[in-house]
């Protein structure tokens, strides 16, 4: 922290110094604490599992790293999903999350810390969230001090928007993502404050880290080169911003290519092109200014023209380049999210099934108030606090909640990279007013002697509630001086700089005071808002954002009820199926069955396939007969739906029928929508449509459903169900979970009689219906 | 039998005779339809983006007079110039993407496809008795006017507000769905056409030497800080509001009272959905306490008045203070979660 000056100065200072390092460091490591503790609700209130769909692929192919090692997983080919087409999961995941759970496991087993792989992939994202406030420290200490560092890395250890995606179980992408791309930004603005090669090196590693394990890591790729080129533009060029630049382009690129799911998209898609463009400007104004260091300025007048006519011509072509290149790509380069985000109408307008995921959706207001809480109050202050006065980190700063502040808008998954900048910036926000009031305090109770004034602001990082807020205050006025000079190889230039700045700052401060009681109001109106922040947050990680979804709890009169159907099911699966059976479910269910019941399925949660998973949905629509030669053709040999009629658990699959019957009827022209509708309405009822009634998903959900209550009352549509007793012809139930949350079924094998049956179709010479029958099943 | 023979010879003869002159009926008319469709494709040749504009003559010509089933499926626009003034009705936007369907069928069905479908647009104050013969008596309403059809007042061909909200794309997909015709890819204009493009590209490099000047020189608006600081605050303001929320969803300002249609409905409940106003009155609030906080730690503490200081400080402290409230509250009306504090069990 402060190490450096504090050699150079008097050592009653130097003390200080050294003991509000120390302090720093333990409310650092509490801030840690605080981080990884307040996303552990989900495993007191529920228990230590892994959460919802996509973070149990993860866990399976953190199994499989950890069982097999990294060539074999580089090199997977999982053939128990999709089947029968597989997956190459090597080339189709972003491997960081993995390997890091994987490197932990490794290192915790070799220390002889037998921690099963399950425990670490649990507990990876708490532990990350700690790697990501300490991150923000460090970032926003670069910007305005360590004492706005401090209380940032607080915020930001207990901000909901973060949490919502990082509790323990959550074993996602974005747990380690958001401490990749905040740390990325921080050795980015390091490097732009020291210039020094090293930190920019580490930058471009950072970044790979980064590419390794988010999609978002394509915000980092264009807010650098903005924040470039802003800087050139505002006339803030400096061989620290090219030292910052040049080689986080090269070295990140050639890094990104790297990582199989990227590829040569580094180079050959938009995302990346702005990267590009300001990497040919940049070098165009550092020969611009290395010309002007050389040359008188007559010459240099001369020069310029010469060299901006040559530059611009260059610049014309390589522009002339990109738009040809992109204007050659069918989507003009870029994918339907990225340009949703910046049309904001282009998704709803075009990609109907981009808009229709509820993440992708633009936030309301409450969803702000919701996720940052209290910040977005305290983020003005912040960005006024930045521009008084402007360095490079903190108009880079800036630049990031502004962008980000903008993407949020439009969809409300970007929350998640707003809500760091959010963080920083109310973090300066909140240092800088604790700064101005308590230093206001201190001066009109104490007197106007400056020795009191040095002691005070030791005594005052002590009693504040909020104090690492205030901590390091006057490291902070220092760093501001220091921003200013700052490079690694200037140290003497600053430090007899320094004495006099610290003189006129306090001289300064005295004249900046503000009323002694508004002072007092304020800073308890401060501490009133911080403490509603915590029990925000508090409130969010507990009640809000800790569900696992794999297990369901509901609490009413008689008390806590837990329904744990689907674990019941998959353990049914894997004990009593054969380990080559094929399990047909909706693609929801598809990667925790693999991961939990070790069966193959013929769709998952990664759908890239979407034929396959129209085939699913058409099996699914279709009457029994129809649907079972779909199946029978496919090798299943169960098929798994989710009923929540029984108690009222409303994502089942009766829900989200409607879309399996629209993705079917997308690929499959037989399944048309409107024949399980009445007049526009979907409905399980009497009324419904005798297809409806027919399908394979309304009998496979409502099968003996009467038995339950004698009337068939499904408690989701709230309305008894049309057709109640019927027998199934081509499946066998199996299995029923507890709650009847999860059915299998069996299907049928197929009868002895077929030859009969063949040879009365021949003769029946009604070819017609039998081929028609066949044509639907697009596998024979 | 005699009489028998001679009965049935007749039937034979009237059979022929009636066969034959349906024949030749049907013959005159595939003439009179050829031409009916020359006239149309000239007409169509000489409009702009192939829309045919009709008056009472032409749709009773091509439409009412016209033995069914016709040769052609119409598209038939209805316009009126004195509604143009009315926004909320969209008449020319839709206008506008009605030609450009039209424009993109032509350009896509060059053969036999492209007579089986034409575009026509009438105008109110030209042909009312063609809007009455039409039974339309609220616009916007586009109608397609199969072949079969022939009373002008079955409303099955009307195209539904859904199928031209999404405008242009919509409307083609409703064109296919009943006519099996392929409309094709919309083909719309470009933004500017080529000749601009060069003028604004050549403007550019002209005038780039000179802004890299002044950017040398460090004395454009961009060096402004104060034109950055409200530029920064805008957008915050501006997202957190969720107006992007309200331009992608279309919402409108505020909503009129069901129960009573005199009262205004500013705040929805349910916090899935806002309306304009509420966004705005509730990002205002976001940003003010920022602003403030910003003002009373930045600025006012430069001023040397104690007092000045003292009342200003107060009221920027009560008025936060109630923002926040206000925002606590509303949030709470809104999402109806309660949000609580845990305390140790011992406390209680």
């Amino acid at each position: 922290m402060a190490a450096p000056e504090s050699q150079n100065l008097a050592t009653p200072s130097a003390l200080r110094n050294a003991f509000g390092s120390v302090l720093s460091v333990l409310i650092l490591v509490l801030i840690g604490v605080l981080a990884f503790s307040i996303r552990l609700f989900s495993v007191i209130k529920y228990e230590s599992v892994i959460h919802e769909f996509d973070p149990y692929f993860n866990y399976r192919v953190t199994q499989f790293l950890s069982k097999n090692g990294i060539y074999e997983f580089w090199n997977w080919f999982d053939d128990r999903t999709w089947y029968p087409l597989g997956r190459v999961i090597g080339g189709t995941v972003y491997p960081g999350l993995t390997l890091t759970a994987g490197t932990i496991w490794w290192v915790v087993n070799s220390l002889n810390i037998p921690l099963s792989v399950e425990t670490v992939c649990v507990f990876t994202a708490p532990v990350f969230s700690a790697f990501a406030s300490w991150a923000t420290y460090l970032l926003t200490k670069e910007v305005k001090g360590s004492g706005a560092g401090l209380a940032a890395a607080a915020l930001l250890a207990m901000v909901p928007s973060y949490i919502s995606r990082s509790v323990a179980g959550s074993y996602d992408n974005e747990a380690v993502a958001i401490f990749a791309l905040i740390f990325t930004f921080y050795l980015y603005i390091k490097t732009l404050n020291t210039g020094s090669l090293f930190y920019a090196t580490l930058n471009a590693l950072a970044y790979f880290y980064m590419v390794c394990s988010w999609g978002g890591y394509t915000f980092i790729i264009n807010l650098i080169p903005m924040h470039v080129l802003m800087c050139i533009v505002t006339g803030r060029y400096s061989p620290r911003l090219y030292i910052a630049y040049a080689p986080f382009v090269v070295l990140g690129t050639l890094l990104a290519a790297l990582v199989p799911v990227v590829g040569f998209n580094a180079v050959l898609t938009s995302e990346h092109f702005a990267s590009f463009l300001v990497f040919i400007i940049i070098h165009v104004v550092a020969l611009v200014y290395y010309i002007k260091g050389n040359l008188s300025p007559k010459m240099f007048k001369v020069a310029v023209t010469l060299v901006v006519s040559i530059g611009l011509v260059v610049c014309f072509i390589v522009v002339a380049v990109l738009v040809a290149l992109v204007a050659s790509s069918p989507t003009k380069g870029w994918s339907g999210r990225s340009l949703s985000l910046l049309d904001p109408t282009y998704a709803s307008k075009y990609i109907p099934i981009i808009a229709s995921v509820s993440e992708h959706q633009p936030p309301t207001w409450p969803s702000y108030f919701m996720d940052i809480n209290v910040l977005a109050f305290l983020v003005p202050a912040g960005i006024v606090a930045c521009f008084s006065p402007l360095s490079d980190a903190s108009s880079f700063v800036i630049l990031y909640i502004v962008m980000s502040v903008y993407f949020s808008g439009v969809m409300v998954r970007l929350m998640l990279v707003f809500a760091p900048a959010a963080c920083i910036m109310s973090g300066i926000a909140l240092s800088q007013a604790f700064d101005v009031f308590t230093g206001s305090i201190k001066y009109q109770l104490g007197g106007s002697s400056k020795s009191k004034d040095d002691a005070e602001d030791n005594t005052s990082t002590n009693n504040a509630p909020k104090d690492d807020a205030s901590t390091g205050k006057t490291d902070k006025v220092e760093e501001i001086a220091k921003e200013r000079s700052s490079k690694k190889g200037k140290k003497k230039e600053r430090e007899p700089a320094e004495k006099p700045s610290i003189r006129s700052k306090i001289a300064k401060k005295k004249a900046l005071v503000l009323p002694l009681e508004a002072s007092i109001v304020a800073l308890l109106l401060l501490i009133m808002l911080g403490a509603f922040y915590v029990i925000h947050c508090v409130w969010a990680a507990a009640e809000a954002y800790s569900a696992p979804s794999i297990v369901l709890t509901s609490q009413n009169r008689d008390g806590l009820h837990v329904f744990d159907d689907f674990r019941e099911s998959y353990a049914w699966l894997s004990h009593n199926t054969d380990v080559d059976d094929k399990v047909a479910s909706w693609w929801d269910y598809g990667y925790q069955t693999t991961a939990m019941a070790n069966r193959t399925v013929i769709v998952d949660n990664n759908t890239w396939n979407n034929t396959h998973i129209a085939t699913v949905g058409t099996a699914m629509s279709s009457p029994e007969k129809a649907a079972w030669e779909i199946f029978n053709s496919l090798d299943v040999k169960y098929v798994l739906v989710v009923f929540g009629g029984l108690i009222g658990y409303p994502s089942d699959d009766i829900n989200k029928f409607l879309w399996m019957v629209r993705i079917g009827g997308g690929e499959f022209s037989h399944i048309k929508e409107a024949d399980y509708l009445r007049d526009g309405q979907y409905r399980i009822d009497s009324e419904a449509t005798p297809t409806m009634l027919n399908c394979l998903m309304y009998k496979l959900s409502y099968y003996r459903f009467v038995e339950t209550d004698g009337k068939g009352y499904d408690r989701v549509r709230r309305t008894e169900i049309g057709k109640k007793n019927f027998k199934l012809t081509h499946f066998d139930e199996v299995f029923t979970s507890h709650h009847w949350m999860v059915r299998i079924y069996k299907l049928k094998p197929q009868k002895n009689r077929i030859r009969g049956r063949v040879k009365k179709l021949k003769s029946k010479t009604s070819s017609g219906s039998f081929t028609k029958t066949e044509k639907k099943n697009p596998w024979i | 039998m005699a009489i028998n023979k001679k009965l049935l010879s007749l039937l034979f003869l009237l059979a022929a005779v009636l066969s034959s002159s349906a024949i030749a009926a049907s013959f005159s008319d595939s003439d009179s339809d050829s031409d009916l469709i020359n006239e149309l494709v000239s007409l169509r040749s000489s409009s702009e983006s192939g829309v045919i504009r009709l008056d009472d003559h032409g749709i009773s010509k091509f439409l009412t007079s016209a033995s069914t089933p016709r040769p052609y499926s119409m598209l038939v626009f209805f316009d009126a110039t004195q509604l143009h003034s009315k926004s909320e009705l969209r008449l020319q936007e839709l206008r506008r993407e009605f030609g450009i369907v039209s424009a993109s069928f032509l350009a896509n069905n060059n053969g036999s496809a492209g007579t089986k479908l034409f575009f026509t647009e009438i105008e109110f104050s030209k042909c009312q008795s063609s809007f009455q013969l039409f039974g339309v008596n609220a616009l916007p309403h586009i109608r397609l006017v199969s072949p079969t059809i022939k009373n002008l007042r079955d409303e099955s061909g009307q195209m539904d507000q859904s199928d031209f909200s999404r405008l242009a794309e919509s409307m083609a997909e409703f064109v296919e769905q009943r006519t099996k015709l392929t409309v094709g890819p919309i083909q719309r204009p470009p933004l500017l056409s080529k000749g601009q493009i060069s003028i604004l590209i050549s403007l550019i490099v002209i005038a780039t030497p000179f802004v890299i000047k002044r950017i040398l020189k460090g004395e454009t608006l961009l060096h402004d800080r104060r034109l950055w600081l409200s530029g920064a605050i805008f957008i915050y303001f501006f997202s957190v509001a969720g107006t992007m929320h309200n331009i992608i969803r279309k919402m409108p300002m505020f909503l009129q009272d069901r129960n009573d249609p005199n009262k205004l409905v500013f705040f929805y409940q349910g916090s899935g959905m806002q309306l304009g106003a509420e966004g705005f009155a509730v990002g205002f609030l976001y940003t003010v306490v920022g602003l403030l906080l910003a003002f009373v730690t930045n600025v006012l503490v430069r001023v040397k008045n104690l007092n000045a200081q003292r009342l200003v400080m107060l009221l920027a402290l009560f008025v936060s203070f109630w923002a926040v409230k206000k925002v606590v509250y509303l949030d709470n009306w809104k999402t109806g979660y309660g949000i609580h504090p845990y305390w140790p069990s011992s406390w209680r």
